[in-house]
């Protein structure tokens, strides 16, 4: 009997300690929560990360989403169908201030910074998604950024405010019949001639050839001035291509993006103002590289664009329509689809946000090495595209035999945003060679 | 010439979805500056271009519409957040404007979330000034405003003196899509919060539902029995 007390008591004092400890730990909880919880928070939370737009960005955004929804996207299927642009687009664009937006105001752009200029990049892809007009505008904004950076003043005021009034086309002359990726390997040549600069060779696989010699305008153009130094032997100069003694221009037709022509540029003795040198004489590669990421980091933005466009109408495409009773989206094959998509999307936007972002530190505080920024754009450049072509195959396969159609306007995406497979601003693998590079060091480069 | 425009920042209807207790679901949903207000700012703007003077944006919402508004071309706004109906809005309004200098007022014929029409005609009554509604086409001259009124079938020209409130329809003009340079010259001009006191007036707003539609489910055999159905509603 009296073990069965102790037992009980025993038992009565465990469940009276553990009440008193719940309600302790209860009464402390508020504590717990203000300073133990709270304070590993507040030294979680760092001041820099921050994912969001600023209130301008979104404004703008905003801006040119409705400006690019009244005033490109109803031109998009026939400037697919006509491979052209129509002028009229061109001057609203520029009349907007989106030609050369990145391009300092003193010559007639807006001064945006890379951020912006690749928020512009993504709507004008959005209301076009064959490419087209986003490569007319990226290139310009790319390469107008970089000969406000280094051309002359001269220069400067001859060619950049005519480009962003939408009066003449800036683009950039690299690839030459040998290949586009290894520019060491140019072999147009610039020499110095009795105060000029005279060109010989030619330049092929190039952006909007046909529209610069129709309106006039441009290339940034890379050049062999010192055939034995390699990379540190080339020069960068701007080429004009309308109206110009030794200039003959020939025009591909391509699987897509036809609204921009490309074609081949032949230079045959050809005099330019000595002014039109870029920068320093043999100094071309280093500026280049810097173009090339500029460029690359919008190319990457207009890819983003086009996906974003083709993923919502797929979106509403497979709630709408109904097989076996039950909307497209209900089943699984469809569905994890679209979230693999959205992921796919979500991280070629942080990676080509992040990498505008780094331009923007490294013109504006100095931030980042070249390595750096290298890493960035190359990996942006590397996964947009790709992402973007797989999420308008997946919309345009649910789309069914619809899809296939031209009217369905996703074909169109289709063949545009392949080009920035192949290569356009540098191809996939280039981009992996770069990367590969910057992780390993020069030795480790495969040539 | 001081003209103040009254905007209200609205959910994009398009995205609003309805839950199943009939209640409109904001979360997530973005706003917008109401489509004819904008209009209101538009004519505004236009105003002062061709006469000068100042254009002050009222404006019921957060600070993003202010920037907009300021992009646009107003030269400063006034943010209040109060007022669920037309008129405890008129007279929320009323008691910021009349701390203000005006020549006149301009509003949209009506917000495009509740289709009211009456906030415009109530703020002139509050404000005791001449009000003309729905006007398709104005201009200001010789200190009065003549305003081409919209009245569906016809149309009316009606003329006030200074100050006066005008109602715009979206037929005045088409607003402008601000430029990434007026995006960025807004960030320097003048937003002010006001925090109105509540007014009486004398209307609670208990609850905001989805219209619901009631459907007749009638069943017809043919069209032309359809077409009976047609005539004789009609």
């Amino acid at each position: 009997m009296s073990i069965m007390l102790l037992y009980l008591s025993i038992f009565c004092c465990f469940i009276f300690s553990s009440l008193l400890i719940i309600n302790f730990i209860l009464f402390l909880q508020p504590w717990i929560k203000d300073n133990l919880i709270n304070n590993q928070r507040n030294n979680i939370i760092g001041e820099n990360m921050d994912f969001s737009f600023t209130e301008e960005q979104e404004l703008f955004r905003k801006s040119v989403r409705e400006f690019c929804k009244k005033n490109l996207a109803p031109h998009a299927n026939e400037i697919d169908e006509n491979g052209e642009i129509p002028h009229q687009v061109l001057e609203e664009m520029a009349a907007f201030g989106l030609l050369g937006i990145t391009v300092s105001k003193k010559y007639g752009g807006s001064g945006a910074d890379f951020i912006t200029a690749a928020i512009a990049a993504e709507e004008i892809a959005r209301a076009d998604i064959s490419m087209a007009t986003a490569v007319y505008y990226l290139v310009g904004a790319g390469w107008g950024f970089l000969m406000d950076r280094y051309a002359s003043e001269a220069t400067k005021e001859e060619i950049l405010p005519d480009v962003t009034k939408g009066k003449t086309f800036l683009g950039i002359a690299s690839t030459e019949a040998t290949g586009g990726s290894d520019i060491v390997s140019t072999s147009t040549t610039m020499e110095k001639m009795d105060g000029k600069l005279l060109l010989n060779g030619a330049k092929t696989f190039i952006s909007g050839v046909r529209e610069a010699a129709r309106y006039g305008g441009g290339y940034v153009t890379i050049v062999k001035t010192s055939p034995e130094l390699k990379h540190k032997g080339l020069s960068l100069c701007y080429l004009p291509v309308k109206d110009v003694q030794g200039i003959t221009t020939s025009i591909f037709k391509q699987m897509g993006r036809e609204g921009i022509s490309t074609g081949t540029i032949n230079i045959n003795s050809v005099e330019i103002p000595e002014h039109y040198l870029i920068g320093e004489w043999n100094r071309g590669f280093y500026y280049a590289m810097e173009g090339f990421n500029c460029a690359r980091t919008l190319v990457a933005a207009a890819c983003i664009g086009a996906a974003q466009k083709a993923l919502e109408s797929g979106i509403e495409y497979i709630k709408e329509r109904h097989i076996f009773g039950a909307p497209l989206a209900k089943f699984e094959g469809i569905q994890f689809q679209l979230a693999e998509d959205f992921t796919k999307l979500e991280a070629a936007k942080l990676l080509v946000h992040k990498a505008a972002w780094m331009l923007d530190q490294m013109y504006t505080e100095n931030r980042f090495s070249n390595n750096e920024i290298n890493k960035a754009v190359a990996s942006a450049k590397l996964v947009a595209p790709t992402a973007a072509f797989d999420i308008i195959k997946d919309v345009l396969t649910w789309y069914g035999a619809y899809g296939y159609t031209r009217e369905a306007g996703l074909e169109r995406g289709f063949r545009g945003v392949y080009s920035y497979i192949i290569g356009a601003e540098g191809a996939q693998n280039i981009m992996k060679i770069i990367i590969g590079r910057e992780i390993l060091g020069k030795e480790f480069e495969p040539y | 010439m001081d003209i103040i425009v009254c905007l209200k920042q609205i959910y994009d209807l398009a995205q609003i979805k309805i839950d199943t207790s009939k209640r409109p679901v904001t979360e997530g949903v973005a706003r917008k500056l109401g489509d004819f207000d904008k209009n209101a700012l538009e004519e505004a703007i236009r105003i002062k271009e061709k006469h000068g003077g100042n254009v002050f944006a009222v404006i019921k919402g957060a600070k993003d519409a202010a920037k907009e508004a300021l992009a646009m071309g107003a030269d400063e706004a006034i943010l209040y957040n109060a007022g669920t109906e037309s008129l405890g809005t008129a007279h929320i309004l009323a008691e910021i404007i009349r701390k203000m200098k005006y020549d006149l007022i301009l509003c949209g014929e009506a917000s495009i979330d509740e289709y009211s029409f009456q906030t415009g005609p109530r703020l002139a009554q509050a404000l005791g000034i001449p009000v003309m509604t729905y006007a398709r086409k104005m201009e200001v001259r010789d200190g009065g405003v003549v305003v081409e009124r919209d009245l569906e079938k016809t149309y009316e020209v009606a003329i006030a003196k200074l100050p006066a409130l005008v109602t715009v329809t979206k037929e005045i003009n088409e607003p402008r899509i601000p430029t990434l340079i007026q995006i960025l010259g807004a960030s320097k001009k003048k937003i002010t919060e006001t925090s109105p006191s509540k007014p009486d007036a004398g209307v609670e707003t208990l609850s905001i539902l989805a219209v619901e539609m009631k459907r007749k489910e009638v069943i017809l055999k043919d069209v032309e029995a359809l077409a009976k159905v047609i005539i004789t509603e009609k």
